[in-house]
């Protein structure tokens, strides 16, 4: 019998192992855990069903996992409201400025979510938060008396926080599939006499359904199993959620690894009903083909008197997302100590003198940035042909490949990161900063898989097609048809990819050595030590490395992300 | 049989010498004045110190060692609490020895790797200055103490007011402070201390969890962090925590932030983080120096002045700003954990201290 293989078949079988040993190996050592006795210091060698059943079946668990649930339910209602309506806005209408705007809107991205809850904390605390205390101030110099209007210091706070943080991704990938859509449905449902706002409903929105859905997903999960936000707000408001008993449980001592290594498991399971229902969903793929051979480009959308309504939308959230957090973490990082003004007296710029004579501060700032460009080109690669196989070559192995491979996006990273580590000490790159890069691929490939899975969806095969019926191999049909196709989305993932790796935290804090220093490592262990002013700071450089990277990208890659429909 | 078992006790005797030859060999191979240690340690020119403190103020610890021993270069890792006990493990289980200097904070699990056997066994010169209850047997140390204070803002808190707090703890009761401070139900040592004590069985008249649901009862802002609880109090938000630790207060008033601190009698005051060579450290001779020179009078000093807690060694002046500081008054009278009961207690107090708080709101 004679075995035959295509390239793309072969790259497919390296890459497969290559995602078992970088991906799969820790997720499986992840859930193992949950089944060992535990003793104060992590697990016995004894096997037990303790953790598991105290955490399968005990209200206190259960409880822990309805709040984040509820929580994640509620960000991503609001975040895929409001993101998916911005998307439509810019990268649908002619709204003027739409390319200034495009990058403002992904800005909150450049943030690490304890890097903008510090801003956060700083403007919106209820008797010192430089929200209140300048509203209060103005309306006194006005003559009046105003009580505090803002206090992050509550649930809503909480849902508010995490909605501004996961709005951008929603937004981002909702936008990227909108302009590489094929309008010919749009022009015939307008030709047909349906008016602006009913095509949008009844063709865009519905087109849209696999982006819109696998950025839901996606954000859904990101917020069900974020830890800081809910765990440094919500204790004061008398919540906790399951993430934040799991970092409790990790964190100390005697330290119960086996229940967050099962309550790991119940995100995890959480997760694969999740993809399974997106897949299910998204399963009659043809539906959703925004991009065919046939396709051809129609003006925007006239916004008219809905112009203002656009305008107050974008710039609200710019207002919220961008402007005030990154002016409370530039207030900040110019403080001695936190106060609710800032003055002369306290007044500094020693931290950002200190970040630049630090030690290892350039060796963290070059590792954090050549990490994050091979980790993103890695994911945006490797998920690609993933979800491509499973796409265009459904069988059970490229199936499963596309649906394991995502999994690991669930598990928080606190229970994965020892998974993590138990793998990679066995190897002789523990130690180095390239053990990053494959805790980085592993970690971040889901984004990778499932954002490259709804572009695949809309592409019409019949380009593809008619390559192959041309003589184009199977490579040469991905390279020169598919990828330049997709090469909106595939940026969108990059930059997406690249923006995480630089936030980092829980793989780098385990796996990181002296020669391996990361920026999201450094920028902890000063907030970790009550240092907030100077983590400001150096979170003030982050966000400034990751807006160069941004503008890098683009500049290499000639793909603006806010290129208009109108082209 | 007889001669089966005489045969089988010199057995297990000569295989316990053979089992202690590479200790004896060891303890020949290190050299033992610091001399010797130094001229030992240049050859191996590094060594790695997995620390659990704040990063900067370790850091320049190790550089005034790096300057009084030239050409022993210290890589500073800061892995904090169980991460660097599961990190170590994790290493040594796969036979990865990176680490020389251990510096864990949690005194129960420096207990079980030295009863575990990874621990080197070295006792340091002064060994003596220090108080049992600030050493392990010969393999472990606390090189600073880590007390509960309660830190105001002297804007915020009237001199009379700090009279009261500082009395008692029970200060605290007093209708005037409802709704005005800060607590944390963060699950770290420090966090954990007076906990501890309030529950002490032999303090259950005094306290216990009477004392706990009265102090929920004043209605205190909760954090789950207790340095965002102490930042809180530093911008004016809460009037002061009950409690925090003296060491970052200390680095927060040096900054020039408006605090200070009482420390009502007894303090909860213990060694919170623990110092030890590690048996399979790559630079042996460097690792000793170092451990050598850390509890040194020379090593609490700089240890004092660079990160801001009181040394644990006996005879060494303090030296900090903050002691010549009028307001400043040393701790009256010390409350020693129990460790046995810290340990089998610490998440069940800590998750009664959360229902507490909760079911007060």
């Amino acid at each position: 019998m004679k075995l035959r293989f295509s390239a793309a078949g072969l790259l497919w079988v390296v890459l497969a192992a290559a995602v078992f040993a970088i991906a799969v190996v820790p997720l499986i050592y992840t859930v193992d855990a949950a089944f060992y006795r535990e003793i104060r210091t992590g697990l016995s060698s004894e096997r037990s069903l303790t953790a598991v059943v105290n955490v399968f079946t005990s209200a206190e668990y259960l409880g822990f996992l309805w709040n984040a649930i509820l929580l994640a339910t509620l960000v991503t209602l609001a975040s895929v409201v409001v993101g998916v309506a911005m998307a439509l806005v810019l990268g649908r209408t002619d709204l003027p400025g739409r390319g200034v705007f495009d990058l403002l809107v992904i800005m909150p991205m450049f943030l690490s979510p304890f890097t903008g809850l510090i801003a956060w904390i700083a403007m919106g605390s209820v008797k010192t938060g430089f929200i209140n205390v300048t509203l209060i101030s103005i309306a006194k110099w006005l003559g009046f008396d105003l009580p505090p209007l803002v206090n992050i210091w509550s649930y809503a706070g909480v849902v508010w926080v995490m909605f501004l943080f996961f709005t951008s991704p929603v937004y981002l990938f909702t936008v990227s599939s909108l302009r590489s859509m094929d309008t010919a449905l749009e022009e015939s449902s307008r030709t047909s006499g349906a008016t602006a706002m009913q095509t949008l409903l009844r063709i865009t929105l519905p087109m849209q359904l696999p982006a819109i859905l696998s950025s839901a997903l996606l954000v859904f999960i990101l917020a069900a199993e974020m830890y800081t936000i809910p765990g440094l707000i919500g204790s004061t408001v008398g919540f906790t959620t399951l993430p934040w008993r799991i970092y409790q449980d990790s964190t100390s001592f005697p330290v119960h690894q086996a229940h967050a290594a099962a309550a790991g498991t119940l995100l995890l399971l959480l997760a694969i009903l999740g993809v399974w229902l997106q897949r299910r969903i998204t399963r009659m793929s043809s539906r959703y083909v925004t991009i065919s051979g046939k396709g051809f480009r129609s003006s925007p959308l006239k916004l008219g008197k809905w112009k203002f309504f656009a305008y107050a939308l974008v710039l609200g959230f710019i207002l919220c997302a961008d402007v005030l957090p990154i002016a409370g973490l530039l207030v900040s990082s110019l403080m001695k100590y936190s106060a609710p003004a800032i003055t002369t007296e306290i007044f500094t710029l020693a931290h950002y003198a200190q970040i630049f004579t630090l030690q290892n501060m350039l060796d963290a700032l070059w590792n954090t940035a050549w990490l994050a460009v091979l980790s993103g080109a890695a994911c945006v690669l490797m998920g690609f042909i993933i979800s491509y196989m499973d796409v265009r070559r459904p069988g059970r192995a490229t199936q499963m490949l596309a649906f394991i491979g995502v999994l690991p996006v669930a598990v928080p990273g606190l229970v994965y990161g020892i998974g993590l580590l138990w793998v990679y000490i066995q190897t002789p790159l523990y130690g180095t900063a390239w053990v990053l890069l494959l805790a980085y691929i592993a970690k971040f490939l889901p984004y990778g898989i499932m954002t490259s899975r709804s572009g695949i969806l809309q592409l019409h095969p019949e380009m593809e097609e008619s390559a192959r019926m041309s003589g184009a191999t199977s490579l040469k049909v991905l390279q020169a048809v598919t990828m330049p196709l997709m090469k909106t989305t595939l940026i969108a993932v990059l930059v997406f990819v690249m923006l995480q790796s630089i936030k980092e935290l829980s793989a780098s804090v385990l796996l990181y050595t002296q020669k391996s220093q990361v920026l999201s490592v450094l920028t902890w262990h000063y907030m970790d030590a009550g240092n907030y002013q100077f983590a400001a700071a150096v979170g003030v450089v982050q966000t400034v490395m990751m807006l160069l990277l941004v503008v890098l990208t683009r500049a290499v890659f000639r793909v603006k992300l806010e290129k208009s429909v109108a082209g | 049989m007889m001669n089966e078992s005489f045969l089988a006790r010199w057995a297990t005797r000569l295989l316990g010498v053979v089992a202690l030859l590479p200790a004896l060999a060891m303890a020949q191979a290190v050299p033992n004045t610091d001399a010797k240690l130094y001229d030992a340690a240049k050859k191996e020119g590094s060594l790695v110190w997995y620390e659990s403190g704040p990063l900067e103020p370790m850091k320049d610890v190790a550089n005034e060692f790096e300057k009084k021993y030239p050409g022993i270069k210290v890589e500073v890792l800061r892995i904090v609490g169980v991460q660097q006990y599961q990190r170590f493990m994790q290493e040594v289980q796969a036979k990865r020895h990176f680490v020389d200097i251990l510096h864990i904070s949690d005194k129960p699990s420096m207990d079980t790797l030295i009863t575990d056997g990874h621990v080197a066994d070295w006792k340091v010169p002064m060994h003596d200055r220090f108080l049992p209850v600030f050493r392990i047997k010969t393999h472990a140390y606390a090189n600073y103490t880590t007390d509960n204070a309660i830190v105001y803002n002297v804007n915020k808190v009237t001199p009379e007011e700090v009279k009261i707090l500082e009395s008692s703890w029970k200060g605290v009761l007093d209708p005037r402070f409802k709704g005005r401070f800060a607590v944390s139900n963060m699950k770290c040592g420090a966090c954990y201390a007076s906990i501890h004590m309030f529950l002490d069985p032999k303090m259950k008249e005094t306290y216990g969890l009477d004392f706990l649901k009265k102090v929920a009862a004043q209605k205190p802002a909760v954090y789950s962090e207790v340095l965002v609880g102490l930042d809180r109090v530093i911008a004016g938000e809460h009037d002061f925590t009950f409690w925090t630790w003296e060491g970052i207060a200390n680095t927060k008033w040096l900054q020039g932030a408006p605090i200070r601190w009482v420390r009502p009698s007894p303090t909860p005051d213990f060694g919170n983080s623990w110092q030890a060579v590690s048996k399979y450290a790559p630079h042996p001779n460097a690792a000793r120096l170092f451990q050598n020179w850390s509890f040194s009078a020379e090593g609490a000093v700089v240890l004092q002045e660079k990160y801001g807690s009181a040394t644990t060694m006996s005879g060494v002046a303090d030296k900090r700003k903050v002691a010549k500081e009028s307001w400043y008054h040393p701790i009256k009278q010390r409350y020693n954990p129990d460790f046995v009961r810290w340990d089998s207690e610490f998440h069940r107090d800590m998750d009664l201290w959360s229902k507490v708080l909760q079911d007060a709101r």
